[in-house]
């Protein structure tokens, strides 16, 4: 039964990096960044690492404020 | 049309070696070759020889306490290179977007006055860092540790910069002495390893550090004090490179 | 139905999603033209490769690797060890991060541009410049 949750999970994690990749501005992917920071803190739980999980959740938030912080210093359209 | 070729051959290639043979072990098999040979030795005796019921904070300090000695040091010198690469001096200070700067005040007030700023913040950060706190020292006995307290530190100096803003934040540092202070953490771990030594044991060898108290209790005054150095390193690091990055770049919308 | 599913993923299902992740974060850092857009996959296949060193470690009637009693069983905890590695590794890859977005700031401050089609230009052009100036200066000097 986990199993079949981890591959959902997966799957939803390939939907996100196609979307980081093909975006048109660059606060879409900052903001989906966070989304996917917070499917691996789940992906991590629900395999049974509830350690790497903690410390995901805390790094994820610190790391989306280090690229808002440089997001308005440079441009954001991008093509 | 050329991207799209070369994302399907990037998947190709890579996927392809790795499934087409029967190479990987099959998930969930406890005869499996990771699961067999050291991991039983340390699953087995983590409590009656590191009095910590916590396996993953055993292995980290106890057993491979020199890995996580050079993962703390590669943390501050990651630190040191951001000071190092963004030490020239700037011709201006990014200021800040058109947008907010038309609905500025000019009488001197902020724009945005909340009771965030004013209230809550002296209320809610003396929480975080207690939290902090006992997440450090109960890492042995439940989940936590020395990396998930220098982070929630961490959390707690970049909630103060984004609200209070620069002016008065709670460690007012420039971004050289913090990262002086992040070198404070490997410096403990390493001393901690030459207590031992004095003994008469190995490096980092918690049994024989000559310290008066009961056998079981070595191991947790070790880990302790070892965890104490990985949460200075992780916590002066994140201030270090917050620090590097907002003397450049404007981050508050009043005080421009 | 879901016993052939699970025996299906537990073989080869999850290792190719994961090493599909991995793939497309790569891409990724080959395809996009933005700096800032190759430092975020950058940390996409850090992800992927964590989980395959968390997958290793499964054990089928485990339980999480913090001691219930005191009479432990090897068979009944999952394996620690790759734990252990992988809580470090996350814990460097901001401070390689941070060191990332800080050269990113100094060719911002050099180039003026990130995108890597405007970087290449601005380059050919500075160097033809400077190699004018230099025939202007010293006239038949053989490099």
């Amino acid at each position: 039964m986990t199993l079949i949750l981890q591959a959902v999970l997966l799957i939803g994690l390939i939907g996100i990096t196609i979307a980081i990749i093909f975006g048109r501005d660059l606060m879409t992917s900052v903001v989906i960044y966070c989304a996917f920071s917070f499917l691996t803190m789940l992906l991590y739980n629900i395999m049974g690492a509830p350690d790497v999980a903690f410390t995901e959740a805390v790094i994820g938030v610190i790391s989306t404020v280090f690229f808002i912080i440089i997001l308005r210093s440079i441009d954001r359209k991008t093509k | 049309m050329r991207r799209a070729i070369t994302i399907i051959l990037l998947i190709v290639s890579i996927t392809v070696p790795f499934i087409a043979f029967d190479v990987l072990p099959v998930i969930g098999d406890p005869e499996s070759a990771p699961n067999t040979h050291v991991s039983d030795y340390y699953i087995e005796h983590a409590i009656e020889e590191c009095n910590s019921p916590n396996m993953v904070t055993a292995v980290i300090v106890d057993y491979r306490a020199f890995d996580t000695m050079f993962e703390t040091t590669v943390m501050f010198l990651a630190g040191l290179s951001v000071v190092i690469i963004l030490a020239n001096r700037p011709k201006s200070r990014i200021p800040a977007p058109e947008s907010l700067k038309r609905l500025r005040d000019t009488s001197g007030r902020p724009v945005y006055t909340t009771i965030n700023k004013d209230v809550m913040i002296s209320i809610i950060e003396p929480v975080i860092l207690i939290y902090a706190m006992y997440v450090l020292f109960h890492g042995e006995i439940s989940l936590g540790g020395g990396f998930q307290a220098g982070a929630l530190i961490g959390m707690t100096y970049l909630l103060d910069i984004m609200v209070v803003g620069r002016k008065r934040p709670i460690f007012n540092l420039p971004k050289e002495k913090s990262a002086a202070l992040a070198g404070i953490g490997p410096f403990i771990y390493a001393l901690t390893g030459f207590v031992s030594m004095i003994g008469g044991g190995l490096y980092l060898e918690y049994n024989k550090m000559p310290v008066p108290v009961h056998q079981a209790e070595l191991h947790s005054l070790g880990i302790t004090a070892v965890e104490i150095g990985v949460t200075i390193g992780v916590a002066g690091t994140i201030i270090t490179i917050l620090n590097a990055l907002t003397e450049r770049i404007s981050f508050d919308d009043d005080n421009n | 139905m879901m016993t052939t599913i699970n025996a299906f993923l537990a073989a080869k299902g999850l290792y190719l999603l994961t090493l599909l992740l991995l793939s497309l974060g790569v891409a990724g850092v080959i395809v996009c033209n933005n700096y800032m857009k190759k430092l975020i996959c950058m940390n996409v296949m850090q992800v992927a490769v964590i989980f395959f060193f968390l997958c290793l470690g499964q054990k089928d009637p485990g339980t999480i690797p913090v001691a219930m009693n005191e009479a432990v069983k090897a068979a009944e905890y999952i394996n620690p060890l790759p734990h252990g590695l992988m809580l470090t590794a996350i814990v460097v890859s901001l401070g390689t991060t941070g060191v990332g977005l800080s050269l990113l700031l100094r060719i911002r401050e050099k180039y003026g541009t990130i995108e890597e089609d405007d970087l290449l230009k601005k380059q050919a052009q500075q160097a033809r410049r400077d190699k004018k100036r230099r025939e202007l200066h010293h006239p038949g000097d053989s490099e």
